[in-house]
This record gives structure tokens, sequence and C-alpha cells, in this order.
């Protein structure tokens, strides 16, 4: 008996840490999305990594927003927002790009709004269909990085089919077979698309396929917990996909130059953009959230901490002259968005069946 | 004992609440859910499709896959049981100098596990691994990435998932009868004859229990081929993860998952008649207490002592490894230098004094705790019904529990989304997606099959007359089931409760679907930690971490067994008459399951196991 | 007292008492006795309420208590591994029936302590683990926890059958004691028909679910009613007709031959017994002997039978094997059945008596 009572008071304690341990503003959150109490706002992104939450609640802090940032890979946080649809705990979502956010629209789990910093950003880095449901505040060019120390200019592939095509590079690039991240859904995107085919399977040419294919047989598979820069610094890989805000610090970390390979149709940008979660009960403080969050000063502070590309242009002017110069040198590929929206999911379902080894 | 009918049952007010609950819980909870996926998944319009068998025939990697996971399922079998009843027979079987402290070498698997385990391996044995720079000096030839691939697999589940032998063969063990083996001595059997005829044989039912567990465990593994397997060695639970994240794909997943789960209940119906297949212990009233065997051969002595300690090694070494590299920086981490004058405290105070570092671990330990005591409590409500009444109600009822066991955990977290992301009037129209409760809710049914067949061989050891001395007295069912039923089962509730608690602290799988995202568990926490090592630090944390869960699990396993195995004092010991799960009365040993803790993430699938009761 | 009345058991399809009727008086030592799985368990069980019989009635002082449940019924129970709760000590498995009804703490202390007298078990022992108690003492605490509650029956399920024969002899005394100082009724359940002669006042002889006979020990042995009786009561040895029609010539009885007859071994002698003028002498061979140190058992050929014979060990020079020797029987004690197993007539019982004396 002695030992029941003792379980029964450990149910108690624990059903009080529960109780004690939500942050202090978000007591009656658990039960309904943000609750009454009107004052954090839980933020989504897959924008959190390397100090990016911590700086964002800080600063929202001074600005006079209590935030809770809830930081997931950019497939998680939008899989999260459409199982929470009819009971959502987020306000606001910032960082993934517009496949995603086409996703979160067609569910009906976006509010619209137009911040008030609309007129800065070019409208065509924005929600493509012009119904202006989510806006963008960074972009982020996903291109084939290669270490600038090991490879010459000029010895360096033109695109990412040289990759396979070339035996120079076979078994010299990383692959990624953890198909779920965006960056890597970009580079089969950017690849898939320019092989658009009616009669193809999934609307891709035999022969597009046959690059995937090609990708898989002769690359080096990713190391899981060891960054691309790590392997580059150890001579393992001398290339493998990257998104553009992120070298500059790996550079810094691992001793690594990087070069970056840009071929003649472009590379796959992706914008990461930010919107109001449907059925939000803070609406206004999340709107003022996202015209703090988007405006130029915001902006350009969050490049300079985290070397990004902003979109607002009052933020670029502010932005690091090098990573403006950066993307400028970057010419954007014309991705089909509405064809890839369309068939991502099959695509990546068949690689992953067909062609991941 | 009542073996009346439905109705019989159905007069008794404590049946009808605790059944009125039950069928509530059974619906909403393991029936709709479930059935909501398949049906969504396989007859989206109404129609059978069959889009997915096409898909998975026609792709090699996943007949691959399939081929790996049955292939990973016998080598285990296999490699399991010879580690296992070694290690068994070294400790609990065998005069081995220093037996104790092996004991809890090898029982360090009750400690750590999953995602945590096969990581502790790879950075000992992997690329850079200390273990692999001593292995290079020795054979400068050695490929550095030698521990990846089938092999690595193998090895790490190998010593990883031996924790059901620790618990449930050395129980058995413990029951054979010194007086058997001083016969077959006497009539000239060598120790090895003696070992081969005699012993392992009355061992049989639970080494089957065990192998079965095995089996299931490395078909659904999923940490450790994920972690080592490689390009050359995938397997099937990596897939179900990958393709159930993806609406369009969903049914792949499912459909992989119904693979698993046909193997598992096929599994489970031969474990169930070779269970029928009789009594294989003596059940002589006057059995005397094993005495440990001195092993006469001089060579053979050696031998076993020394392949005993490599073992010990091999156990402890991950664990003594992670637990200093938690104290040195993540430079030397990275390079997998270790010294001591590196060391400091540094990673537990950046970790420990992080606003945010301790919240995780509450978090977890409130979660797990609570699953743990609501699913033992439960079902001890539960199976003492299914086990005082028998009609094919209650049959139908204890199958209907076990469906946690053929679904994997991703796909019932799936199917509570599915099902529950609306109002929906089974759960007074709340919507749960979003609350706090659903992963609380998935984390009780992955627990349910493990609690409920450990829990009824428990209340099987009670004797029925019992019961009907203490009714004749006039007690009332609640009076029995407080000052009878109770301190017979509670070593063994308390022990289940320890392994359910110890086995959610640190999951990924449910609480990446289900999790409340300002009440993440440290098992996101610790897979944010591992993905991408931008940050340096985070592989320091992730050691920071698991330490801290090894000291959790440590502690729990020491309330539970530690206290139990001390010599007792004071009658209220007999209440352990029950003692564990690894004695129970008349019954075999409850046996285990792939989830106790232990094989817990290294084998994933949550919660595979039969029991094997003799009786 | 008790009456058991039209009674039928099944489970499932098992019929394992087909009707059963059984009048038991009051203060009366009464037995079930028979092999195992002949139902006589499932009738003791029955009268505690722990099986609902699909048919019948059972009495209590004349009150139908077929639906009352078990506490109602005013019975106390010895199992036959005793039942003793592990978790309690010996004085808390005695109190536990008094603390169901509440009774006040002293009450329940003082009752305790003076059944606990009354059964032999000091203070001391009350207050020991199960575990320290040997077979003998453990079975004194369930019978105390029995009589604690003062129920007008005692019912007993092979209380002896754990212990060894030795203390089988003399708790069977002591039990008896017990009862006859308490002139508690008690049915008391056994296979061993040694107990049941011993110590009942009437003995319900069981086979198959049936009553095969009820009577005073004594009419059980020397009238056992049917052939079953016979055979499961003491040691007997079956005869031929020869053997019966020897017997007839030799005594000038007229027992029928065709019906199957036997005779107990201590009823036949190898020296004429002059108080039993009546007897035929037979010739026969001895086949065996069997030395138990107070008599021997003689297996004698005779007449196509194989008899035995039990002599006394009286240190007179007694025959060794394949000596051949004389039978003395007397027809009186033959025992007759026919084909039905039922007893033929009522055997002789003037001349039973006369062999008795």
């Amino acid at each position: 008996m002695r030992k029941l009572n003792q379980l029964a008071a450990t149910t108690a304690a624990a059903g009080l840490l529960l109780a004690a341990c939500s942050p202090s503003g978000a007591d009656s959150d658990t039960g309904n999305g943000d609750g009454g109490s009107g004052e954090t706002l839980i933020v989504y992104t897959n924008s959190n990594a390397d100090g990016r939450a911590e700086w964002l609640t800080a600063e929202a802090a001074t600005a006079g927003f209590t935030i809770e940032v809830v930081g997931q890979g950019g497939g998680d946080t939008t899989n999260k927002i459409l199982a929470e649809a009819n009971n959502p705990v987020a306000d606001v979502v910032f960082g993934l790009n517009h496949v995603y956010f086409s996703q979160l629209v067609a569910a009906d789990t976006i509010e619209p709004y137009t911040p008030s910093w609309s007129e800065e950003v070019d409208p065509a880095l924005g929600d493509p269909t012009g119904d202006g449901m989510y806006w963008p505040v960074v972009q982020q060019g996903i291109v084939l990085a290669y270490n600038a120390d090991a490879l010459a200019a000029d010895e360096a592939p033109t695109d990412w089919t040289d990759l396979w095509n070339d035996e120079r590079f076979h078994g010299r690039y990383e692959t990624v077979d953890g198909l779920g991240g965006a960056t890597t859904q970009l580079i089969f995107a950017g690849i898939l698309t320019r092989y658009q085919d009616p009669d193809g399977d999934l609307g891709v040419s035999d022969e597009g396929w046959e690059q995937i294919q090609g990708y898989f047989e002769h690359g080096s598979p990713a190391v899981p917990d060891t960054d691309l820069y790590a392997r580059m610094a150890a001579g393992d890989v001398d290339m493998g996909q990257m998104f553009t805000s992120g070298i500059p610090s790996r550079e810094e970390e691992y001793g690594v130059t990087t070069g970056v390979v840009t071929p003649e149709f472009g590379v796959p940008f992706a914008v990461e953009q930010v919107a109001i979660v449907q059925g939000t009960d803070q609406t206004e403080d999340a709107q003022a959230f996202i015209d703090w969050f988007g405006s130029a000063d915001v902006q350009a502070a969050w490049s300079a901490e985290f070397d990004s590309m902003p979109v607002n242009a009052g933020a670029i002017e502010q932005a690091d002259a090098s990573i403006v110069e950066f993307h400028a040198g970057l010419q954007q590929q014309d991705v089909d968005f509405e064809f890839v929206t369309e068939n991502l999911s099959s695509w990546i379902e068949k690689v992953e069946l067909e062609y991941v080894q | 004992m009542n073996r009346s009918g439905v109705r019989g049952m159905l007069r008794s007010p404590f049946v009808i609440v605790t059944g009125v609950v039950l069928a509530w819980f059974v619906v909403t909870f393991l029936v709709w859910p479930n059935a909501n996926l398949l049906i969504a998944t396989f007859f989206p319009d109404g129609t059978l499709t069959l889009r997915a068998v096409d898909k998975l025939i026609s792709s090699e990697r996943a007949m691959r896959s399939l081929t790996n996971s049955f292939l990973l399922a016998v080598v285990l079998s296999v490699t399991v049981n010879a580690v296992g009843i070694f290690i068994v027979l070294v400790t609990k079987y065998f005069d081995i100098k220093g037996a104790r402290l092996l004991w809890f070498g090898y029982a360090s698997t009750f400690i750590y596990g999953g995602i945590v385990l096969a990581a502790g391996y790879k950075f000992i044995y992997g690329e850079n691994g200390i273990a692999t720079d001593v292995l290079l000096r020795f054979f400068p030839g050695l490929d550095p990435a030698w521990f990846t691939g089938f092999f690595a697999v193998v090895f790490v589940m190998t010593f990883a998932t031996t924790t059901n032998h620790m618990l449930f063969v050395s129980g058995a063990l413990g029951k054979v009868d010194q007086q058997t083996l001083e016969a077959a001595k006497s009539m000239g059997a060598s120790d090895w004859t003696i070992l081969w005829r005699v012993v392992l044989p009355m061992l049989r039912p639970v080494l089957f229990a065990v192998t079965i567990l095995t089996f299931l465990g490395g078909l659904g593994a999923l940490s450790a081929p994920q972690v080592l397997g490689g390009r050359e060695f995938q397997t099937i639970a990596p897939m179900i993860l990958t393709f159930s994240t993806s609406l369009t794909s969903r049914d792949i997943a499912a459909l992989l998952a119904l693979v698993l789960g046909v193997a598992t209940i096929v599994l489970l119906v031969v474990l169930t008649r070779v269970e029928k297949g009789g009594t294989y212990f003596s059940l002589s009233k006057v059995s005397s207490e094993l005495v440990k065997q001195k092993i006469s051969n001089p060579v053979v002595n050696v031998v076993v002592h020394v392949l005993a300690y490599a073992l010990f090694a091999v156990y402890t070494l991950p664990v003594v490894l992670i637990v200093l590299y938690s104290f040195v920086d993540s430079r030397a981490i990275e390079s997998g230098e270790l010294s001591f004058g590196a060391m400091s405290l540094d990673n537990y105070a950046r970790v420990l004094g992080q606003s945010s570092g301790l919240r995780p671990f509450i978090v977890s330990v409130v979660y797990s705790g609570l699953a743990a005591v609501i699913s033992v409590v439960g079902l001890i409500f539960v199976t003492r019904i299914l086990s005082k009444y028998r009609n094919w109600l209650t049959t139908a009822v204890e199958y209907l529990l076990h469906i946690p066991w053929i679904l994997p955990a991703t796909m019932i977290a799936l199917g509570l989304i599915m099902s529950y992301d609306h109002p929906n009037l089974l759960v007074g129209n709340i919507v749960l997606t979003g609350t706090t409760v659903i992963l609380l809710i998935s984390f009780v049914i992955g627990k349910i099959p493990f609690t409920l067949r450990l829990l009824k061989a428990s209340f099987a050891s009670v004797n029925d007359t019992l019961e009907e001395a203490a009714s004749l007295m006039g007690a009332r069912m609640m009076y029995i089931f407080r000052r009878i039923l109770m301190p017979a089962v509670l070593p063994t509730a308390l022990a289940v409760g320890a392994l359910n608690f110890n086995s959610l602290l640190d999951d990924y799988d449910t609480a990446v679907f289900l999790a409340h995202p300002l009440f993440q568990p440290l098992g996101l926490v610790i897979k944010a930690n591992t993905d991408g090592a931008v940050s340096l630090d985070a592989r320091a944390n992730t050691f920071v971490y698991t330490v801290l869960l090894m000291v959790i699990t440590g502690v729990t396993m020491y309330l539970v067994y530690g206290r139990a195995m001390r010599p007792g004092k004071g009658r209220r010991r007999r209440a352990g008459r029950g003692v564990l799960p690894t004695s129970g009365g008349a019954s075999v040993a409850p046996v285990p399951d792939a989830s106790t803790r232990p094989g817990a993430g290294v084998t994933a699938r949550t919660a595979t196991q039969p029991s094997a009761e003799v009786a | 007292m008790i009456r058991y009345e039209n009674i039928n058991v099944t489970f499932g399809d098992f019929v394992a008492i087909p009707q059963l009727d059984l009048q038991v008086d009051e203060g009366e030592f009464f037995t079930l006795l028979g092999p195992s799985g002949c139902g006589k368990t499932t009738a003791l069980r029955t009268l505690a309420g722990f099986v609902q019989p699909a048919a019948g009635d059972v009495h209590i002082d004349g009150r139908p208590v077929t639906r009352l449940p078990s506490d109602k019924r005013r019975v106390g129970m010895v199992f036959q591994n005793y039942a003793l709760f592990p978790s309690m000590n010996v004085w808390e498995n005695i109190a536990f029936g008094l603390k169901v009804r509440k009774e006040s703490k002293a009450e329940v202390d003082r009752l305790v302590r003076d059944i606990a007298r009354r059964v032999d078990l000091s203070d001391e022992q009350l207050e020991k683990d199960l575990a320290a108690l040997s077979g003998g003492q453990q079975q004194r605490v369930a019978i105390a926890r029995a009589l604690v509650l003062q129920p007008k029956i005692l019912l007993l399920d092979e209380p002896l059958s754990n212990l060894d024969a030795k203390l089988r002899g003399q708790l069977r005394i002591q039990l008896k004691e017990l009862q006859a100082q308490f002139g508690i009724t008690t049915l008391y359940v056994t296979h061993d028909q040694d107990e049941a002669l011993t110590m009942s006042d009437r003995i319900a002889v069981f086979n198959h679910g049936r009553v095969e006979q009820v009577g005073t020990p004594q009419e059980i042995y020397d009238q056992s009613a049917t052939e079953f009786v016979c055979n499961f009561i003491g040691d007997s040895s079956r005869l031929t007709p020869d053997f019966v029609a020897q017997v007839n010539l030799g005594a000038g009885s007229d027992l029928p031959l065709e019906r199957s007859s036997y005779l107990r071994q201590e009823k036949v002698g190898l020296q004429p017994n002059p108080a039993l003028p009546r007897s035929a002498a037979l010739d026969g061979v001895v086949v065996s002997r069997r030395y138990h140190g107070v008599h021997s058992s003689y297996t004698v050929s005779s007449h196509g039978s194989t008899v035995k014979v039990m002599q006394r060990e009286d240190g007179t020079v007694q025959p060794r094997v394949g000596d051949a020797v004389t039978l003395h029987v007397n027809p009186a004690n033959v025992l007759q059945y026919t084909p039905d197993g039922v007893a033929a007539a009522t055997p002789d019982v003037a001349a039973a008596e006369v062999t008795l004396r």
C-alpha cells in the first residue's frame, strides 16, 4: 500500500511539474491554441538554426514582442501546421519556401495579410498566384558548392549534370539520400523541371530520370551527422549542395574556400516567406510582428547576423555588399513552380523507391 | 476462477465501469484511428487501390530492404541468442570470477538504447572513432569506415538487445532445480552434457519467446540500420518513417507496416501454439536453489573467462566513453581525442545553464512518467478482468489491445492525427491535435501490449484460491483487489512501469508527429542536436543529454530492480514473491518485449512481444 | 443442516455433477471421498458459492442459499494450499475477515488472539511472516482464519495433502479434535480413504460426479454398496466363479456364481477361525509375500483367483513363497455385485459381526 501511495504522489507531482513548466504567459496554452493570454506569439519556422531562434526572440523582446520560436525542418513544420489546422498552435510561420506555403494555402491554414512593407519587396519573389497570402523575407540560392582549394575554377563542374556525366567527379560529390529537406527537394526540382515531358513518367522524360539515376550512382553518400564542409575539409568529397546563406559561416568554421557552380540554367532560389496562421486569436499582434520582422532594419540586422540575402529593398541597401553582390551574380533558375508543386511529392516518392541506393 | 459467460461478467459494477472506459478507449484510440488510416490509404475513394503494391514490387530498393530486414531478423536470432545465453550463463550459471561486475557491465543496455546507443557505438567504432584508431595502429590497411553496413548493424543490435536475455532467461535459469543437475552429474554427465541436454532444454520456452522478440526486433529495426547501415544495408523501418511523412506516399508506408504486422502476427500465433506445448519446468515442491557450476576443464575455464571479460569490454566501452566525452570540449570530441586535462563541467553548465536546457528533460520525464503510470494503473484493472473472465468478449478485447504491436508507432501517430484533427464525437468534439494530450495518448497506446502481457502473467501467478478465500470472508471485489491482488502484482507493475518510463524518455518517432511545440520532449532535442554538425557544441550537448538520460534510467532501474535484489528485510518483502517480471510464480517468466527500454530504439518497433507462460 | 437438492454442475460441455442429492446433519464431520476428478471438490465449492449449479438448490439450515454470495452463506473454508495471503503476516491473515466486517480494533485483536490460542498458535507466531511457519502451523493459521468468523459450516478441501506423512497423521487427530471442540458442522474433501475412515461421522463416496454410497465409515467399508466403492476402499481380491463355487461347496452356501465377487484381504485367513464355524477351506499356493512389520501381505493362488491375505505377524512361523496353504473363507464376507455394479444383497450383517468378535 505504501508503494501505491508513493505512486499516487508521484503522479500528482508529475502533473504539477507539467503545469509548472509552461512558459510564462502561455499557461492557458495547452488546450486550445494560444489561448486568450494575448501575450506570447508562437512562431513556427525552419529557419531557427545557428542561433537564429535565440537572436530573434531577444530582438523581438526589445521591440516589445513576446515570442516563442518553435523550430523544425521545413517538411516537419509544414506537416505540423497541417495537422493542427483545426486547433492551431502557431500564430506566425516563416522560413518556408513557396512550395510548402502553397500546400499550406491549399489546406486553408494561412490567413491573408498584406504587410506594411509589401511595397518594398519584389512581388515576383512572393506568392506566385498573386493572392498575396504570404510574403518574401529572405532569398536563398540553392547551389552546387565546391572546395575551391581542391578544384580550380576551370576544373570545376559547370552544371549538376557534369557530376555524373564526367568521370572526374565520380565519387567526389556528396549525394543526400534523406529527401525530406527543402534544399534537397529543390535540387531535384531544379534538375527535373528541365526535362519536362507531358508523356514522360510524372511529367518528366526518361532522360530526366536518367540524371537522377546518375546522381545516385556516382555520388558519395552523405554521412549522417557530418557536415558537407567537414567532409570537404577532410578531403572526402569536393562538392555538394548548399544554401547560400550557410556558406560564410561554414567557410569560417571549417576553413574551406567555397566556389559556386553557376549553371547556364541558373540556380533554383528558395525564397523564405512569412505569413499569419489561420485561426490565430492574436491577429493584431501577429500582424504587428510581421510588419516588424519584414521591415528593412530588422531584415538588414538579420542579414548582418546570419549572412542572409534579404528581399526587402531597404534591407538590401544596408546589407553587406559582398552578400548582395554574390547573390546578384547568381542567375535565378526559372523553375516552373506550378509544375513542381503539383509533382514534387510524387517525384520524391519515385526517387526514394527507384533511385536511392 | 469464474469462467462464466459474458452475461454473468456484466453483473459486476466494477466490470461495467472498467468495461465502458476500456471499450471507449479501444474504439477511440486503437481501432478507429488505425482503421481510418488504412481506409484512407487503401480505399481513398471507396474503392481498393493497389497502387502501393505495384510501386513496392517494382522498387528494387524496397524489395532489397524487405529482404535485408528479414535477413537481419534471422541473423540476430542466432547471434543474440549466442551472446545472450553466454552472458546469462557466465553471470548466473557458471562460477566465474567477478560475475557480479560482469553482470553490471552486461546490464548497461538497461540504461540506454535506441538512437543514443547506435550513435555511441558509431562514435567509438566509426571513422575517427577511438577503437578504429587503435585498430588502425595494428592493421594499417584497415578501411577506417570498416564499421558500417550489415556487419555493424548486427554487431550493435546483438549487444543492444540481450537485455531480454538478462531479464527473462536469467529469471528462468534461476528456477532450474539444482537437484536435476546433481542427478545428471551422478549419472556421469559432463559439464557440457548437463548444460546442453538438461539446462538449456529447460529454458526452451523462454528462449523461444526471447528469440521471437529478437526476430521481431530485427524486423522492425530502425536506428541501428539508420545510423550504421549505410547505403548497402537498408531496412524497412526507416523507409516506413520516410514515406509516412509524405501525404502522397503514406499508402506505401502503410503497406510496409502491414508486411511487418503480418509477420508479427504469424510469429505470435506460432508462439501461442508452442506455448501450449507443455510444462518444461520442474514442478517439484522441493526444488533447491541453483548452485554456480565450476567449469572443470581448466582450458575451457580460461577461455570462458577471457570471452566473458572481452564481452564486458564491448558492453561497457560505449558507456564509459560517452560519460568521459561528455566532459571534454567539442573540438576534442570532433577529433576523437581524450585527455583528462581537457575535462571540465563546461558542457553540463552549458546544457543545464540555458533556460531551455532542462526543459526538454522535465517535459520528457513528465510525459514518460504519466504514460507509465496511466498505462500500468489502467491496465491493472483491465488485466484483472481479462484474467478473471474468459469468454469471447474478453478474448476479443485482448486481441484488440495488441494492435499497437502490429502497427509501428509512426503509423499510430498518423492515425491519431488523421482522426482527431477535427472535432470528433468520440473525444467529446475536442480537437486533439495541437494539444499536449495527444502525445500522452499515443505514449500510453504504445505501451499497452507490453504492459498487458506482463501484468497478465503476473495476475496468472496469483493463486485463485486467495481470492476465493477473501471473498468467503466477506471481502468485496475492490477490497480483494486492493489488499490481496495489488500486493501480489505490485512488484511486476512497478517494474513494468519503470521499463515503460525508461523506454519513453528519449522517444522520437512519436514525438516528431505529436509533440506540442512548446513542450518538446528530449528525443526531438537530441535529434535536432545530431542533425547537421553546424554547431560544434551540438555533439557535446548530445553526450550530456545521453549521460543525464542514463542517470535517470539507471536510477529508475535501481529503484525497481536494485532494491528488489537486495537481500530483503522485514515481512513486506514477501509481497515481492512474484517479484519482477523475471519471476512470475507459475509462469515461466512473463517474457519480454523488444521495446523494454533496452532494445527500445535500436529495435524501434514499439512493443513486440509475447509472453511465455507455460501454464 | 446442509442439503444438496438435484444439483447439476456443468463446465461448458463437461458435466461435473449430473445430479446430486445429499444431506449433512448438524455437527457432523462429513467427508466427500473419491478419486481425483470425481466431483467432490466441485460439490464443496458449490456449497461455498464458488461454483454456480446449472440446476438444483443448496440449502443451509433449511434456507436455499444457491443465489447467495459466498460470504453470506456463513461458511469457512480451508484450502488445499491454505490460500494464505503472502503479503500479510499471521495476525493480519486471521484478522482479514474481521477487518472486512469493520469490527473495532480491540475486538479484532481479541478475537484473533482468542482463536489463535484455541488452534495453538502463540502470540509470538502471530507476528511472524508466513514463510517462517511450518506446514502444520500454516494450516492452523488457515483454520483459525476460517473459524474466527464463527461460520456455521467449515469446509476443508484436502487440507492435509500438502504435508508429509507423519505430520499428516498428527494433524488428522488435531483436526478432528478441533472439530469436536468447536462442534462445527464440517465438510471434508479428501481422496485419502484412511483420513475419511478415521475422521468422519459419515462419508459420501463420489465417482464421476455421482454419489456411490453414503454411510458411516463402517458401512462404507463392510457393506460397500457398489463395486466401485468396494474397489476404492480397502484392499480386496476379485474372485473367480470357480473359487466362489468352492466356497459354496465347502461352506454349504449358495452364492450366485455369475456375480462379481470380492474378498477383503483381512477377511480371509490361513488358519481356521474358531469364531467362524461356517467357513470353507480352499487349497492354495503362496505366490508372494510382503512384510510390513505388523503384518504380512500374502498373495495366494487358489482356484484361478489371486487372493490377497493379510496375516498378523504374531511371532508364529509363517508360510513362505511356494508353500501350499489353506484359505479359510466365510461366505458372509464375500461381497457380491450385479453386472451393473450394485451390491447384490445386503451382506449378512450378523455373520460380519461374528467375524469382528
